[in-house]
């Protein structure tokens, strides 16, 4: 790769002004370090998995508001964890984790249980108990 | 080789010189050597420590996919550039993030900088869409400040900036694969004269070996083979839309995670470039600009994936193959030039 074939493209929305570096060739043949201001393939692939994502969140939140699902799954989606890692991050066994999607068992929590989730989550206790009524800002 | 610098002033009275760097873990080496006082540049950090590798791990699921990876584990590199070299190094782990913060703070409070490896998901100064839960990332951390940590980021950052305390411990404690379990590392001592000749021989090898001699199917060029030809066949066995899904995450390790593939067939053409003038070799020359030439088909690969992923509801089929093919090319050349590397070295030591 030459420098002028370093890309340099255009995904504000994507790099926010950070400048990757690159090695290319200059004129003599000889590598250096050229920063690139983006390339839309990054970008591509990057959307994809971040769409993937946040369309992951919202059908959880929908679940949740349909009464399918407890708060802590959109909490668990929103922090793309899996029951096994939230329960190592909050110490509690996986399969309880797993039985606490369910909203009739998170509904019986007591405190302490409903503190280590949202210690582990990085939010607060009356959070975890509701889900926003509107999607997640894109 | 840098295109910034920005210096800070370190609690005992040293100065800090950031320079911006193509990957993270290289960059970080490259930082922390230099602190010491002994300049290297990121691409001979990358050949010393032996940073190019492939692998492909089923068995450990990242966001329910498998796990391709383009360079060697976190934290690997660092640990051989300063064996080869000679340097001493302090490298921990910890089971309490209390005792790990602790440790951090103690050791940042002498002057000396530690570098850590972090969960990109936890630090908030990276762009919102740059967060994902990969646990990866090194940075170095020069001192304590009212809001929490002053770091240096070689590889993101062309700035120094700060790190919240509470960013700093769920980044470096986060579970998940690959966990980095608040491993700190930094040089103790550095020989100020090393055999870098030697060191270099020695990361080569180690390098053609982790590429030809591993001998399990999943690892250097049988693994590139490997995941080639999966390619081929995975339209047939998963269907299109999730073939595309599979292929635009091995994209993501290629070419988001550090600087991927096509990225470090680059900075490894530039450490044969420079090894090549070191020993006056005109072969590591050639096998630069084989190199250059492999990290150009490496990025057509990514292109004409990402054209796949584009137009994946329109069904061109015969696309899938070509990227297959394209990765075997690649995997045939790099064959090729790791055995030439090999005996080109063998003559090197005689």
């Amino acid at each position: 790769m030459k420098i002028n074939e370093v890309p340099q493209d255009d995904v504000p929305d994507y790099s926010q002004g950070i400048k990757k570096g690159n090695y290319a060739l200059d004129d003599q043949g000889k590598y250096v370090m050229v920063p690139s201001k983006g390339w839309v393939i990054d970008e591509q692939i990057n959307k994809m998995a971040y769409d993937e994502y946040q369309d992951k969140v919202e059908e959880t939140r929908k679940a949740v508001l349909a009464g399918q699902k407890s708060p802590l799954a959109y909490y668990m989606e929103l922090r793309q964890m899996i029951p096994k890692f939230l329960g190592k991050t909050a110490g509690i066994a996986t399969f309880r984790v797993k039985r606490h999607l369910r909203p009739e068992i998170f509904s019986k929590l007591n405190d302490s249980v409903l503190d280590k989730y949202a210690k582990a989550l990085a939010i607060t206790r009356e959070d975890l108990k509701i889900v926003p009524q509107n999607s997640y800002e894109r | 080789m840098t295109t910034s610098v920005t210096t800070e002033t370190l609690t005992n009275g040293r100065t800090y010189t950031h320079r911006t760097a193509a990957h993270c873990e290289t960059g970080v080496t490259s930082a922390l050597f230099f602190d010491k006082g002994f300049n290297l540049s990121e691409p001979m950090i990358f050949g010393i420590g032996s940073g190019i590798f492939f692998g492909h791990l089923p068995f450990i699921k990242w966001t329910g996919l498998p796990i391709t990876t383009f360079r060697a584990m976190p934290g690997l590199v660092f640990k051989k550039t300063a064996k080869r070299l000679g340097a001493k190094v302090y490298r921990k782990r910890f089971h309490s993030p209390q005792k790990g913060m602790d440790e951090l703070r103690r050791v940042i409070r002498t002057g000396q900088i530690a570098a850590v490896t972090t969960n990109v998901y936890w630090l908030s100064f990276f762009p919102r869409r740059y967060r994902f839960n990969f646990s990866g990332h090194n940075f170095i951390v020069l001192y304590e400040n009212e809001n929490g940590f002053r770091i240096s980021d070689p590889a993101l950052l062309e700035y120094i900036t700060d790190c919240s305390a509470y960013d700093m411990e769920r980044a470096r404690f986060a579970r998940g694969p690959m966990e980095a379990r608040g491993l700190m590392y930094y040089p103790t001592y550095v020989n100020p004269n090393p055999d870098i000749r030697k060191a270099c021989i020695t990361g080569m090898m180690d390098t053609c070996n982790q590429m030809l001699k591993i001998p399990i199917p999943l690892f250097g060029i049988k693994g590139m083979r490997l995941v080639a030809r999966k390619i081929i066949k995975w339209p047939e066995k998963l269907g299109y839309v999730e073939a595309c899904r599979q292929l635009a995450h091995i994209l993501r390790f290629q070419e988001e995670m550090g600087t991927g593939g096509a990225g470090f067939r680059y900075m490894f053409a530039a450490f044969l470039q420079e090894a090549s003038e070191l020993f006056g070799s005109k072969e590591l020359n050639n096998l630069s600009n084989e190199m250059t030439a492999i990290g150009d088909t490496w990025r057509e690969f990514a292109v004409v994936s990402s054209r796949i992923i584009k137009q994946r509801k329109s069904k061109r089929e015969e696309t899938f193959e070509k990227a297959g093919g394209l990765m075997l090319i690649c995997a045939g050349r790099e064959e090729q030039l790791f055995k030439d590397l090999r005996d080109a070295v063998e003559k090197l030591k005689s």
